[in-house]
């Protein structure tokens, strides 16, 4: 009952460290957010991809952009007793004119039509010939095209028309919104030139089981996972995000510590009468935690409102990579209410030693 | 009947040349219905002895009983618990919760456990009453006049019906009329619930109102 009442009656104290909770919650949910949409785009694509290994070219360094593998190189790995599937898939970053004097990039996805590195198609039919292409959501939102539309793409020293047959939702390859076309028109466009041997594909998607660490002379094999923490930035990316995570977690921490540790510094005297009448230490403490508990239950709650509010505004634009789950917005939340009660068992011990005779110190 | 027995205890504080002796070999008792006020000018150890009587405080030497029982023996729980349930506490300062009302701070007592609330509600309301304080109850403790505290204060320690009542200086913030009033209210209290209290005061006026007068001087009791 202590501990209630006076978070009702001073409601301006209370409020004002809700809010800080609120913000410190607030802006760890960005940060993950943050981590989440840039992660997303880094390689939802590659993540999508039905299988659990990829094969990349040996001299590559597990960089999809380096890794060329010719013919042998493919038949060898599809040769291993484990795999059980494998499909080639080609990479290549295409700069796209889509309107006078505007451009970006996409990634050239090569795949086989029909095989099992082929994306579920969520608009219009898969490709069927080698002038059609499959384009991402992400591309019909930031460009306007849609199913039935040409696209131009850069082959060789010219440009190649293709029509827009689907529409996909794989979402991002290397920070490009991904695109598919068949291998063939993959190896067009990679074409290395009459007389240089031509690429077979960029990587090997694999179906099977205990295949990572397996190489050959030209090849290696390492998990989906693995593949996608090694495309260039995520690693440093991740680990920036992380750090910031963590940056707001301890201030949160030490926040709130410092504010439950004050206003246990504050109320000395009034807890050593409480002492002097009888409160034992673990009563007090408990009301204290009680009064963290609201506080960062609250201040946590409200910035899951304000988060979903985010989302729902401002982040419904595909502009800010700012992603939120349920599962970042949880971990966010639950991590402040852990770190408020860090630090109020930082004050435990204040509260505890106050000697009660302190009470007939006063005048 | 004896509820509070001191027998030659002494208390001092610091070590070597910084030693304080502030009480010195006291005995004396408090028995049942009986007002012993203590006296004498100030640092001759009278809050030292009220702290002694309510464990707040261990002797250096000497022995404390209270029903029989010795309270110098208790561990730290066992204080805490002989303060809830066995000691009714008035301190000189504001001793009240400041964002309680006058009611809630009775109330307070009830928080500590080891009693039934819906008695103490009644308890609280009858107190309330009798100290003249019906009008206040509903009052945050800020917005008290000092009259007002120091009932608010009394009736608190009278909460869990304390066997003994310890009371320091508690009209030195009133005027003479009003701490008269105080005081007779507590005396009051005091004779028709049967408990024992020693009352600290420096002021002849208000120790007149006792049932006997305990002088002080250099941690030594001059007369009894
Ligand atoms: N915690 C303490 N440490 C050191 N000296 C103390 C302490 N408490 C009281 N004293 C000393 O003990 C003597 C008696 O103090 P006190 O009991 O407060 O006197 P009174 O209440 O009669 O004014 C004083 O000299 C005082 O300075
Ligand atoms: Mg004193």
């Amino acid at each position: 009952m202590l501990a209630l009442i006076e978070i009702r009656r001073r409601k301006l104290q209370f409020g004002f460290v809700t809010g800080v909770v609120l913000l410190i919650a607030y802006l760890i949910m960005m940060v993950t957010g943050l981590g989440l949409g840039l992660n997303q785009q880094a390689g939802t694509a590659l993540l999508n991809l039905n299988g659990d290994h990829l094969a990349y070219a040996s001299n590559a360094n597990l960089s999809v952009i380096r890794s060329r593998l010719a013919d042998s190189d493919v038949s060898e790995i599809r040769s291993i007793p484990e795999v059980e599937r494998a499909t080639p898939l080609g990479y290549v970053a295409v700069v796209i004119e889509y309107a006078p004097e505007t451009s970006d990039t996409a990634a050239i996805l090569g795949v086989i039509p029909g095989s099992f590195a082929e994306p579920e198609v969520i608009e219009g039919r898969s490709i069927a010939g080698p002038n059609e292409i499959l384009i991402d959501r992400t591309w019909t939102r930031l460009a306007g095209a849609g199913v039935g539309d040409s696209l131009a793409l850069p082959v060789a020293f010219d440009t190649r028309t293709f029509t827009v047959v689907g529409i996909v939702d794989q979402g991002y390859f290397f920070f490009q919104p991904a695109m598919y076309v068949d291998l063939s028109a993959w190896q067009a466009i990679v074409f290395q030139g009459e007389g240089a041997q031509q690429p077979a594909a960029s990587v090997v998607l694999l179906q099977g089981q205990q295949l990572a660490g397996r190489s050959g002379a030209g090849w290696q094999i390492v998990t989906k996972q693995d593949g996608f923490e090694n495309i260039e930035g995520v690693r440093a990316q991740q680990s920036t995000v992380d750090a910031l995570r963590y940056m707001g977690l301890l201030i949160g921490a030490m926040v709130i510590g410092v504010f439950f540790y004050v206003i246990t510094l504050q109320k000395t005297a009034l807890l050593g009468i409480l002492k002097a009448i009888g409160a034992s230490g673990v009563y007090l403490v408990t009301q204290g935690l009680l009064q963290v508990l609201v506080v960062s239950v609250a201040g946590a709650g409200l910035a899951v409102g304000l988060a979903l509010l985010t989302e729902a505004t401002v982040l419904s634009s595909d502009s800010i990579p700012i992603r939120f789950t349920w599962g970042a917005i949880a971990t966010a939340a639950i991590s402040v209410v852990v770190a408020g009660l860090v630090g109020v068992a930082l004050s435990a011990r204040q509260v505890t030693s106050i000697d009660p005779i302190i009470a007939m110190q006063q005048q | 009947m004896t509820i509070l027995q001191l027998h030659d205890v002494a208390k001092s504080f610091g070590e070597g040349s910084q030693r304080v002796d502030a009480v010195r070999g006291v005995t004396f008792a408090v028995g049942r219905g009986e007002v012993v006020a203590l006296a004498g000018p100030s640092g001759s150890g009278k809050s030292t002895l009220l702290a002694l009587a309510g464990a707040l405080l261990s002797p250096t030497s000497g022995a404390i009983t209270v029903d029989g029982k010795d309270i110098t023996r208790y561990g730290a729980r066992a204080r805490t618990r002989y303060r809830r349930d066995r000691v009714g506490f008035v301190f000189q300062g504001s001793n009240m919760v400041p964002f309680l009302t006058a009611r809630e701070n009775l109330l307070l007592v009830g928080e500590f456990g080891g009693i039934d609330r819906s008695a103490l509600r009644r308890r609280a309301d009858e107190l309330l009453e009798k100290l003249d304080l019906a009008g206040v109850r509903d009052q945050i403790a800020t917005r008290l006049s000092g009259g007002e505290r120091q009932r608010v204060a009394i009736a608190r320690a009278l909460m869990r019906d304390p066997a003994l009542l310890l009371v320091d200086e508690p009209t030195a913030s009133l005027n003479l009329e009003l701490g008269i009033r105080v005081v007779d209210a507590l005396v009051n209290e005091v004779h028709v619930r049967n408990k024992a209290c020693i009352m600290v005061t420096h002021d002849d006026r208000m120790a007149r109102r006792a049932d006997r007068l305990v002088e002080i001087r250099d941690g030594q009791v001059l007369a009894g």
